[in-house]
């Protein structure tokens, strides 16, 4: 795989297979290319980085127990709160680790279920013909069309208001979009003709798409599962801020908002705090696909050039 | 049932009429008049419950109750702002020997907004739609004792009841009188009141004109408009605008420094019927029996709760009834914060080591901050609590239809409500026949003394059997501008008379 990644990232980007990274123009492009996607991924990473570093510790340590409320009606920042407290007294800064918890689970899990199914159904349909083809992607279609919160609403409502089941509809919602991606990715690999090169000289169709499909889907596949990232993030809280999220007193971001939201004119970190941490985690994340797009993308690439 | 309703309660399931009782302040409070004020002025009032229709026997909700309850439609009895059951419509009434037979004489003189003159016929019409099979009203299943309803002539009203029912006149405030030839009830009107319906703009308001034809006193505005908001941050920002004049409720307490700390505006705090219960399963285990019951509400601190909440607003309760009911007692005393007697009563029950329940929680505010706290309360004498959070819509077939729980979060909004308790197939499951029996005297019984004695007694019968868990009694907040008098102070959620309301020009 790392040979394969080298070859992509120098530049060739009709290179069917993992092809031998000799070509003089590497060199260039790459030197001329390296300052842009290092800001991008690097702010990106930075930003959402500290977020998974701040899920990371909740794991192990907080200023307090998730359910002490013996702190003081929204004291403000200070006062061995270091943001504060809720309604009932409970630490802010505690909450926010927690949601930030409960955001990378519910981004992760959601692209998770998303890539699998998602990249699973799109081979599939890919290799359909016909009426067949024309169904399944009417089918896919239907599915994109359907809000994501109004199908997680559906899931939740049926099931119950767990993270299991958020991330559950969110990543479903996901498949279909990461599907028909993945769909027409292939349809356009299989038309190359080092497909029917690799075909008549005796290749298995699952090695086939083992060895040349996927590994040249994949760079535009990495960039888009990066966005569902974040929209899964976004999801979540959206979920969280109508009550059918991660239920108490689990503090997920969008659930402290909506919380919060009445009580921002006296007590404002309880929405800032939350609100800061969403948008660094989504559009850390949405810079991270930027980079990535930038560095793996050849076809992106070949046009800036 | 007597549920409040949401904004996202779509169906009829909730109880829409809750009432304003308080013995605090007359009818028609509010900041003091004083000065000249404005007879063509247009009082605009902002409130959060938008009706789902005009119907009040078709699910219209609590916004329905609020806007046109005793502004367009009146019943033959209204209840004021201050509690009393006064006659309205009704003349005078006469009751039998026996208290199976109400005379009514209707009122002279009074006119539909569409012109035509008030008869029996019209109430009788009134009272059947109230009655009928697909009324989705919530003082139907009260109003079954209606056998028969007569008029023998246009002025007088004939009603024999199957049996003696104190509280038949107090419903009766809750029917509203409407033209029996009145068609499309959901999107326009026929009733007597000093208000006619202007104009609906769904979404956004509902405005009301004096209706110069009215037979009582006029209205003291010429317009009423309310405007209908989505959140309490908006309706706020509308009443420091000056876009409103006066709002009917506020939900939060947070916001009220803006208003407390300027001269311009008056906040009013007054009593509601409003209360926040952890209603356990008393048929399901382990709330079946007493002691566990009683051990969970001393083990939760109610005034922490309460402050938590509403930050020196509301009351404690330690039963079902609010200050306002007439058989109201202190019974704070019953349910004190007491986490030591808790972990004994649990020991006592058998359950040394705790147990763990699921807390079905409504998504929406207050609750999901009430179960976060209880469970951390519980925590402390060994109970595990798991919170369920659920729809409106899914509480109510989970919950109230089905009867598919352990313990629950609930607003009861209603007065005189303590009176499920004596309903063994109520949602809560409170089953003891003695109650029960209490219940139907006190509303066989032939005087109101009788009556408030039982009730008085299923009220202490039910807090010391901790039937339920009484968080805490809501308050009712109004807060308007000082240019506005005569608004009601106890209005609550649902009523909310405006024709009193007079703006200084």
């Amino acid at each position: 795989m790392t040979e394969r990644a080298t070859g992509r990232t120098t530049g060739r980007p009709a290179e069917p297979t993992t092809g031998r990274a000799t070509e003089p123009t590497t060199e260039r492009t790459t030197g001329r290319r390296r300052p842009v996607r290092s800001y991008t991924l690097l702010a990106g990473c930075v930003l959402a980085g500290l977020i998974v570093l701040l899920a990371l510790v909740s794991l192990v340590w907080s200023p307090y127990a998730a359910d002490d409320t013996s702190g003081g009606r929204l004291a403000g920042p200070g006062s061995g709160h270091l943001l504060g407290t809720d309604k009932l007294g409970r630490d802010l800064f505690t909450q926010v680790m927690t949601g930030a918890r409960i955001a990378v689970e519910a981004g992760l899990g959601s692209v998770l279920i998303a890539a699998v199914l998602g990249i699973l159904l799109g081979l599939l349909t890919a290799f359909a013909q016909g009426w067949l083809d024309d169904t399944l992607s009417a089918f896919l279609d239907i599915l994109i069309a359907f809000p994501t919160l109004l199908l997680a609403m559906l899931i939740v409502a049926a099931h119950s208001a767990t993270l299991g089941s958020a991330v559950l509809a969110i990543g479903l919602a996901q498949s279909a979009v990461v599907a028909r991606l993945t769909r027409i990715l292939v349809k356009r690999v299989l038309t190359q003709d080092y497909i029917t090169a690799a075909r008549t000289s005796g290749t298995s169709w699952p090695r086939t798409v083992a060895q040349h499909v996927l590994p040249n889907i994949w760079p535009t596949l990495v960039v888009n599962l990066a966005l569902q990232f974040g929209l899964a993030v976004l999801a979540e809280a959206g979920l969280s801020y109508l009550g059918l999220g991660v239920p108490p007193p689990n503090a997920s971001w969008g659930g402290m908002l909506q919380e919060a939201q009445a009580t921002f004119t006296t007590a404002p970190a309880g929405a800032l705090a939350p609100g800061i941490l969403l948008v660094m985690l989504v559009v850390g994340v949405n810079l991270i696909a930027d980079g990535l797009r930038d560095t793996l993308d050849p076809t992106t690439r070949r046009r800036r050039t | 049932m007597n549920i409040k309703k949401t904004s996202l309660y779509g169906t009829a399931t909730a109880i829409t009429c809750a009432l304003a009782l308080s013995a605090c302040g007359g009818s028609g409070g509010g900041s003091a008049a004083g000065g000249t004020y404005d007879k063509d002025a247009t009082v605009n009032i902002g409130s959060l419950y938008e009706p789902q229709n005009l119907d009040n026997t078709a699910g219209g909700g609590q916004g329905v109750t609020e806007a046109l309850n005793g502004n367009v439609y009146e019943g033959l009895f209204k209840l004021t702002d201050d509690g009393e059951v006064e006659p309205l419509l009704a003349q005078e009434h006469t009751v039998s020997e026996d208290g199976l037979t109400y005379t009514f004489t209707l009122r002279d003189g009074v006119t539909f907004h569409s012109g035509k003159k008030l008869t029996s016929e019209d109430v009788k019409y009134s009272l059947e739609k109230v009655l009928a099979d697909d009324s989705q009203s919530a003082r139907k299943s009260s109003l079954d004792v209606v056998k028969d309803i007569a008029t023998p002539d246009a002025r007088t009203l004939e009603v024999t009841l199957s049996k003696r029912s104190i509280s038949f006149v107090y419903n009766l405030s809750y029917v509203w009188v409407i033209n029996s030839e009145a068609k499309n009830l959901k999107t326009s009107e026929d009733g007597t009141g000093p208000f006619t319906l202007k104009k609906w703009t769904r979404g956004s308001a509902l405005s009301l004109d004096r209706f110069p034809g009215y037979w009582g006193d006029a209205a003291a505005s010429r317009q009423v408009v309310f405007h209908y908001y989505k959140d309490a941050t908006a309706l706020n920002n509308a009443l420091l605008t000056d876009a409103v004049d006066v709002v009917t409720s506020e939900q939060s307490p947070d916001a009220l420094g803006q208003f407390t700390s300027n001269a311009k505006y008056k906040v009013n705090d007054g009593d509601s019927t409003t209360k926040l219960l952890l209603a356990f399963n008393d048929k399901a285990k382990p709330f079946t029996d007493v002691k566990v019951r009683q051990a969970v509400s001393a083990a939760i601190d109610d005034k922490k709760l309460l402050e938590s909440v509403w930050d020196g607003y509301g009351k404690e309760i330690g039963s079902m009834v609010p200050p306002t009911d007439p058989w109201y007692e202190d019974l704070t005393k019953t349910d004190t914060h007491d986490p030591a007697r808790a972990k004994k009563l649990l020991k006592e029950a058998g359950y040394a080591d705790g147990f763990s329940f699921t807390l079905d929680t409504p998504n929406y505010d207050p609750h999901p901050t009430a179960a976060t706290f209880i469970k951390s309360e519980l925590a402390k004498v060994g109970v595990t609590v798991k919170i369920n959070t659920i729809t409106p819509d899914e509480w109510y077939t989970k919950v109230y239809q089905n009867h598919d729980f352990t313990a629950t979060l609930q607003e009861h909004v209603n007065d005189r409500d303590l009176v499920w308790y004596g309903n063994p197939d109520f949602y809560w499951g409170y089953d003891n026949p003695q109650v029960t029996r209490w219940v139907e005297q006190a509303e066989a019984a032939a005087t109101e003394a009788e009556q408030t004695e039982l009730l008085k007694k299923v009220n202490r019968k039910t807090a010391e059997d901790a039937a339920s868990e009484w968080l805490y009694l809501y308050p009712q907040i109004v807060v308007a501008n000082t240019k506005v008098s005569g608004y009601p102070l106890n209005g609550l959620n649902s009523q909310f008379f405006a024709y009193d309301i007079k703006k200084k020009s």
